[in-house]
């Protein structure tokens, strides 16, 4: 028999650790950044030295709280825009157990020091194998509802989920190719520059194909929804997926101006971030003319201020980025903190919002009720945040630029103007503003947490959301 | 071949699928399916059930 009502089960439970994930992930971060002021924080414990906390940070942040709004969005959406109730409810199951699984082992292994050293994919290769089956399973389930789906057409978010899926598991793959050594030890499977080009490969890609691609396919349907109508320009959105795609596989190797990369792949890796300014900005202005006609909800709607903040930070961190990637200006800002800035301009204000946004309407919607517990509560977070990211935004900058200027600076002599301490001794008033900056937002997610607490309390377990029985042609 | 020959027939074939894309989604005939195609998110009820129907 047909199924007549949809998974909500895995949504939730995807839904919740979010949350959860997002917490932990920020803890940890807050931590780092107290860390960079006393060193001597954690009392000199190695497992929570900065070097073992510093990839447990990237990796809760990225791929349990924003691996897990993913999950919980895509399966959500990928449901109800096709109409069909998940395809393989039991594999659904097991990515959500086997992600939870993935997230617990990095928290275990990172601290304990186990680590590939590759950024972005520091976990060992039992981890990884995991990672890959999880991911599998994934595929299955959704492209497996998008099979079964009973629309004529497929909605633009999921094919942002369809290229993020497919392009995160070519990238995991690759880059992730090792030698195993001893279960808890291995080596990569590529040596020297070449190890270089595919770890930044698959590290833009990540950001990309991770934190972009499947964002917007989130973007593309919270923003439509929240403001009541349809996208402003479909076509351009159409546009929008290609184009991006295309262009985001070749930006890696601006993580490595100035290094052994052939030069004609650094410019390689310049140009195409340049071009990727293009459908970054039609992708942004896609979004907020939607609002157009509707702009008046942004003053009473603090789900609707975090989705279009989030994508003014994504308008500001996609120009910032090509700019960054420009040679000579990356001769000025790479390895300092102004890399730092720009990412959680992304990271902060874009990925983390768009999803804090979606969970505010997503969370009433699986738990049976109208709305949050507090509405003004979620204004409040709304602030919060923005205040945190500006802060921290506006620190790094400030103190990257500085920094840059500080080592370049070169005496008649040709010594250097300026000793490392010293530049670090700059640093300290710039840290102390970040900290705050962190520490807002960090605040704002236990306000989150409280308020969906609430919210969950009062509400009850929604297993029964009917699938409409309309014929479709 | 050298390799800026490379790269100049790399970049025209990039140009003509980005026309092509464009064409493509722009097209009159595609005008229909686009239009119900973003509509999708709305061919669905999704309100929020009624306040206080805990059990």
């Amino acid at each position: 028999m047909e199924a007549t009502t949809y998974n909500y089960k895995v949504v939730r439970q995807f839904a919740i650790m979010t949350v959860v994930w997002g917490i932990v992930g920020m803890l940890v971060g807050v931590t780092l950044a107290a860390q960079l002021i006393w060193p001597e924080l954690t009392f000199g414990i190695e497992w929570l030295s900065y070097g073992r906390l510093r990839p447990l940070h990237t990796n809760a942040v990225i791929f349990a709280f924003g691996g897990s709004a993913m999950f919980a969005v895509s399966y959500y959406i990928v449901q109800r825009t096709c109409q069909a109730r998940l395809w393989g409810e039991k594999l659904a199951a097991f990515t959500f157990w086997g992600w939870t699984a993935v997230i617990v082992l990095a928290a275990i292994t990172l601290p304990l020091g186990y680590t590939t050293s590759k950024e972005y994919a520091e976990l060992e290769w039992p981890i990884d194998i995991l990672i890959t089956v999880v991911w599998v399973a994934y595929a299955l389930v959704f492209f497996g509802t998008i099979i079964k789906r009973k629309t004529k057409h497929i909605y633009v978010s999921n094919w942002f989920f369809g290229a993020y899926i497919l392009v995160i598991a070519i990238l995991h793959i690759v880059n992730s190719a090792e030698l195993p050594v001893t279960l808890t030890k291995s080596y990569s499977a590529y040596a020297g520059v070449q190890d270089a080009m595919i770890q930044w490969w698959y590290g833009h890609n990540a950001v990309g194909f991770f934190l972009t691609t499947a964002f917007l396919g989130m973007m593309y349907y919270f923003i439509p929804k929240q403001a009541g109508r349809p996208i402003y320009s479909y076509r351009l959105s159409v546009v929008h997926f290609w184009s991006l795609n295309f262009i985001y596989m070749w930006a890696g190797p601006h993580h490595l101006q100035y290094t052994a990369l052939p030069d004609w792949a650094q410019s390689l890796g310049m140009v195409f971030s340049l071009m990727l300014l293009a459908p970054s900005w039609g992708g942004m202005m896609n979004g907020i003319m939607t609002l157009s006609g509707a702009w008046h909800k942004l003053r009473t709607d603090p789900i609707l201020k975090f989705l279009v903040t989030a994508l003014s930070f994504y308008g500001m961190s996609t120009f910032e980025g090509p700019m960054m990637a420009i040679k000579t200006v990356n001769a000025l800002s790479h390895y300092t903190e102004w890399t730092i800035g720009h990412v959680h301009s992304g990271a902060l204000g874009w990925v983390a919002m768009i999803t804090i946004g979606s969970m505010y309407y997503l969370i009433p919607r699986l738990f049976g009720r109208e709305s949050m517990f507090s509405t003004k509560m979620i204004e409040w977070h709304f602030w919060l945040s923005t205040i945190g990211v500006v802060l921290y935004i506006a620190a790094m900058w400030i103190a990257g630029v500085a920094q840059g200027l500080m080592w370049r600076a070169s005496n008649a002599d040709g010594t250097l103007t300026y000793s490392f301490a010293q530049v670090l001794n700059t640093m300290y008033p710039f840290y102390g503003i970040r900290l705050l900056g962190g520490l807002l937002f960090f605040c704002g997610m236990l306000m989150m947490a409280w308020n969906v607490w609430q919210t969950v309390r009062a509400g009850r377990v929604v297993n029964d959301a009917p699938i409409p029985q309309a014929v479709h042609a | 071949m050298d390799s800026g020959l490379i790269s100049g027939i790399v970049t025209i074939v990039f140009v003509i699928v980005f026309i092509g894309i464009v064409w493509w989604a722009y097209s009159k005939s595609n005008k229909q399916r686009f239009e119900d195609a973003g509509k999708l998110p709305f061919d669905d009820d999704d309100t929020p059930a009624k306040q206080g129907d805990k059990q």
